[in-house]
């Protein structure tokens, strides 16, 4: 018996000071980002520059690595003037990408940090070919175009340099409270910026043929400009069962109206116009 | 003879059994399997009414069966569920709190339940070519004591199941919309690991000898397939939820199965749990060890616990020493997915952790030396080693507090202002890694070389080029201490990240090339070495202690990497793919997580010690009262 | 006798100090080829190369 107390309080006594130890250290929470109201008509310069501040602190996660050396594991931010090293990146016979002025390299820095990577923070073999860096306007960070123009907003002033971001427009915003909301969010990542990728996104190559006639579940449409106008395409799409080709039965999804944004309908009725066979 | 043909006839049925059953194992893999690749018939063959209502003169209603297939289709691409606050069940405590106690508890049990039938099926093994009863007895032994394990292990697995979906709903829809037949594929391996645990216990001495002997192994190896199946089954839905694959961006299941399971993450942590496991069992069985050797009088019965916490002690610390390379293999791949989740890990809110793992890691590496330096007084070999165990145990402590060592220092705001910040000039280059890799890998050798010293304790070599051979081992040890503080002094700080990083598995590599050299040359050297005689149950009963400290060290350890691993998700249930919109949606603070480790340890320390009682207690027999009188 | 003692040392100290030189050799080989293998090449005196 003794035996068993013995054991039992050594083993107690051992498991208490692991836990003493958690208690010593500074206890920190790790909260998920919540939803911040914004309202624009108040909204000043001087706010948005410090909605970017506070995201690159905090939602960003960008100080994770962009540390001061040693410690960084990407170019240290805070520590540097932005413009004057966008203007060296612009200039390195390495650049390959399509920026032309500060603004649009910082903002093709975060959406599409491969694009062009500082020589030796490549990740490890790729030979400075391919950055670590996540990209920011998908998960898990997921920023919004406006939290975005806010980050460069901040960067661009931090230094004292002129911020050439425009203040966000009410159209923008309520494609962010579509986006940040829970629900849809992920059913509708960004807006696609071509015909090609819509296509794609909502999978109507999966039953049309785009550049024959075969029949795959719908009709071919590389000739589908000529047989159809503008109107009569566009009603296809948004009310697909209005109007149904002969020999088909009705199969065609008749959600789109609600899940495409205007911009990626008329682009791919634009395309199917052109397609004339 | 005729015990030749019973042998025979026996083997012979054996062999039946086996086909039969792999006959049978097959066609329920096929069956299970069959399901998902048979095209799913039309909605109208499938559900076509016996009979139908119809006004008479109209003609009969007709049910279209393309759309079934556009809706398979559709299906295919459903995004993941992204559940809003109040769809998360609300049964008035902490959801995340229940499923943690459940999940720890599950995987303690799992993993001591797939451990034990590995060690076990090697102690065996050996008996069979030693010819000694001695290993044989101590493998059904460890066996014995483990049983009730498994049932424990299948009793939280269960409500750890039920709980997920009661609490997490969607969240568990969505992950069995993904895995859909693996699911039940792990559940069929069940009924396998049952069957072949049973026979292999149960049937321990009717298939003692001989060909019937193999027949036995051959079911302990099958357990150890089933177990280690059903782990790498399991593990792929945690690696799912850190690092996805075989699904698109927002969650929809574009790949196979196997894409789908074979994520980045799931060989590393296969690898990584698979060594742990071991450690994990052989300390476990070692605390029974030492709390029989410190209950009894008896020599004998003392010799036997001495020699069995010895090995149980053997077997945690060699499985144990592979350990941080597993470990680093995972935190690469993890850094490799995505550099902002590895850094989450080790560099942002949960580097503080990796503090206390270091204190723990700590524990058990000097519970560990401790014991095989205790154990030294068993032999009178091991005099000649006092003065270098000085050196060893120097090597352990200073390492021990250099790897404690924070980067940052936990300060007031009046220390910071006399430091002059929050990093000490001195102390603050000895929290980042390259002072701890050096620190860590030096305890590893310094373990080693106790290992090795403790092997030697009873031998004297006979082989002519012995001064030569430790000549050798003991330039092996020295370049290798040197190249080790070399590595991670240069480039840990005068290059830049990369070399850094790549440096640590110079260093590891320079580790092992320590142990693979020195058990080269012990064995070659010790070839026909003159044994000098050694008294098992000779050792001071305080050594009986580091064998307790190494499982509560073992299983505090993990479960704060549990922390770490279901954290690192910050909060997403699948990262970037399935948001977590949970009231508990928030990394906890270390200090609520030291609790929750805590009341898990706890709570498993009864249950372990409920699972020896168990064990013991059906060799015990009640003595029948005397006639006439009451019990 | 005494000088057969010394002797044996000094051979002793000497097989020490050049297996110890054979050890860094190897391990100054198994530094290249890890760091190598990582795509991290090293010049010859183990400084990052490129």
């Amino acid at each position: 018996m003794s035996v068993l107390f013995k054991t039992l309080g050594f083993s107690l006594a051992l498991t208490l000071l692991f836990t003493l130890v958690t208690y010593l250290l500074p206890q920190v929470k790790g909260e998920a980002p919540v939803e911040k109201k914004v309202d624009l008509g108040s909204l000043t310069m001087e706010d948005f520059i410090a909605m970017g501040d506070d995201i690159f602190h905090n939602k960003g996660t960008c100080t994770l690595c962009h540390k001061p050396a040693p410690l960084g594991r990407a170019p240290d931010i805070e520590g540097g003037d932005m413009a004057v090293m966008a203007a060296e990146r612009l200039k390195d016979a390495r650049y390959k990408g399509e920026a032309k002025d500060v603004e649009s390299y910082l903002r093709e820095s975060l959406i599409d940090p491969s694009k062009y990577v500082v020589a030796g923070w490549g990740k490890k073999g790729s030979n400075d070919s391919e950055s670590p860096m996540p990209h920011v306007d998908k998960p898990p960070i997921q920023l919004s175009s406006m939290e975005i123009d806010a980050v460069i907003a901040w960067l661009q002033a931090k230094d004292g340099n002129e911020v050439t971001v425009a203040l966000p427009s009410p159209e923008a915003a309520a494609e962010v409270a579509a986006a940040s909301t829970g629900g849809d969010a992920g059913k509708a990542p960004a807006p696609v910026a071509t015909a090609a990728e819509a296509l794609v996104k909502y999978a109507c190559v999966s039953c049309h043929a785009m550049d024959s006639k075969d029949i795959l579940v719908g009709p071919g449409l590389v000739d589908v400009g000529s047989r159809l106008g503008i109107k009569e395409l566009r009603q296809s799409i948004i009310d697909p069962n209005a109007v149904v080709a002969e020999g088909f039965t009705p199969a065609m999804p008749s959600d789109f109206a609600s899940k495409m944004t205007v911009k990626e309908l008329e682009m791919i009725v634009n395309y199917l116009a052109e397609k004339k066979g | 003879m005729l015990q030749q043909t019973l042998i025979t006839d026996k083997v012979g049925a054996a062999h039946w059994v086996l086909a039969l059953f792999s006959l049978i194992l097959m066609s329920s893999i096929v069956l299970a399997v069959k399901p998902a690749y048979a095209g799913m018939g039309s909605a109208e063959e499938r559900i076509a009414p016996v009979g139908e209502v119809r006004l008479q003169g109209q003609p009969p209603a007709e049910i279209a069966p393309a759309p079934a297939e556009l809706e398979t289709e559709d299906v295919d691409l459903a995004a993941a569920p992204q559940p809003g606050r109040k769809d998360y069940p609300n049964i008035g405590m902490s959801s995340r709190a229940i499923v943690w106690v459940l999940a720890q508890m599950h995987l303690f049990f799992g993993a001591l339940v797939l451990a034990v039938p590995l060690f076990v099926l090697m102690i065996e093994l050996v008996g069979v070519y030693t010819d000694d009863d001695r290993y044989d007895d101590m493998a059904h032994e460890f066996m014995k004591i483990s049983l009730t394990g498994f049932s424990i292990t299948a009793i939280f697995g269960g409500s750890l199941t039920l709980a997920l979906f009661m609490l997490y709903p969607d969240f568990m829809g969505y992950m069995m919309h993904v895995f859909g037949t693996q699911v039940l594929v792990y559940a069929s391996l069940f009924f396998f690991e049952s069957f072949f645990l049973y026979t292999y216990y149960y049937g321990w001495n009717a298939f003692r000898y001989g060909n019937l002997k193999w027949v036995h192994l051959t079911l302990g190896l099958l357990l150890n397939a089933s177990g280690l199946t059903i782990m790498v089954l399991a593990n792929s839905w945690a690696t799912f939820m850190m690092a996805p694959s075989g699904v698109n961006e927002v969650g929809a299941v574009v790949g196979n199965i196997w894409e789908i399971m074979k994520g980045p993450l799931w060989n590393p942590i296969n690898l990584h749990r698979f060594v742990a496991n071991i450690a994990f069992g052989g300390a476990v069985v070692g605390a029974y060890a030492a709390f029989k050797f410190l209950s009894s009088k008896d020599p004998e019965t003392r010799a036997h616990y001495d020699w069995m916490g010895y090995t149980s002690n053997f077997i945690a610390i060699l499985a144990f020493l592979p350990l941080p390379f597993a470990g680093y293999w995972l935190m690469a791949e993890i850094y490799a997915y995505s550099q902002q989740m590895g850094i989450t890990a080790m560099g942002g809110i949960l580097a503080w952790l990796f503090i206390v793992q270091a204190v723990l890691i700590g524990t058990i590496l000097l519970a560990g030396n401790f014991y095989l330096w205790s154990g030294m007084s068993r032999t009178e070999g091991s005099v000649r080693y006092k003065g270098l165990i000085k050196v060893i145990a120097f090597v352990l402590v200073v390492s021990f507090l250099i790897w404690v060592t924070p980067h940052t220092l936990i300060l007031s705001a009046s220390e910071i202002s006399l430091l002059g910040g929050s990093h000490h000039h001195i102390l603050g280059p000895l929290g980042i890694m390259p002072a701890k890799n050096i620190a860590v890998n030096l305890m590893l050798i310094a373990t080693f070389l106790s290992f090795q010293l403790y092997r030697r304790s009873d031998k004297v070599a006979t082989v002519r080029w012995a001064p030569l051979g430790n000549a050798l081992m003991v330039a092996v040890y020295v370049a290798a201490v040197v190249n080790i503080i070399f590595l991670g002094v240069y480039y840990g700080y005068f290059t830049n990240t990369v070399y850094k990083v790549g440096s640590s598995v110079a260093q590891v590599s320079t580790t092992l090339v320590v142990i693979v050299a020195g058990l080269v040359i012990d064995t070659l050297m010790f070839k026909k070495a003159k044994i000098l005689p050694s008294h098992w149950g000779r050792i001071p009963d305080r050594s009986q202690y580091a064998l307790f400290a190494l499982p509560i060290a073992f299983t505090w350890l993990m479960a704060l990497m549990g922390y770490v691993r279901s954290s690192v998700k910050t909060h997403w249930h699948v990262y970037t793919v399935m948001k977590d919109n949970s009231p508990d949606n928030f990394i906890p603070t270390i200090g609520y997580a030291g609790n929750m480790i805590t009341l898990v340890t706890i709570l498993f320390l009864l249950c372990v010690l409920f699972m020896f009682w168990v064990a013991n207690l059906s060799g015990s027999k009640q003595p029948q009262p005397a006639a006439g009188g009451k019990a | 006798m005494e000088q057969d003692n010394n002797m044996r040392i000094g051979s002793r100290l000497l097989a020490g100090l050049i297996a110890i030189i054979i050890m860094l050799v190897i391990f100054y080989g198994l530094d290249h080829l890890v760091m190598g293998m990582q795509g991290l090449p090293l010049n010859l005196d183990l400084s990052p190369a490129g």
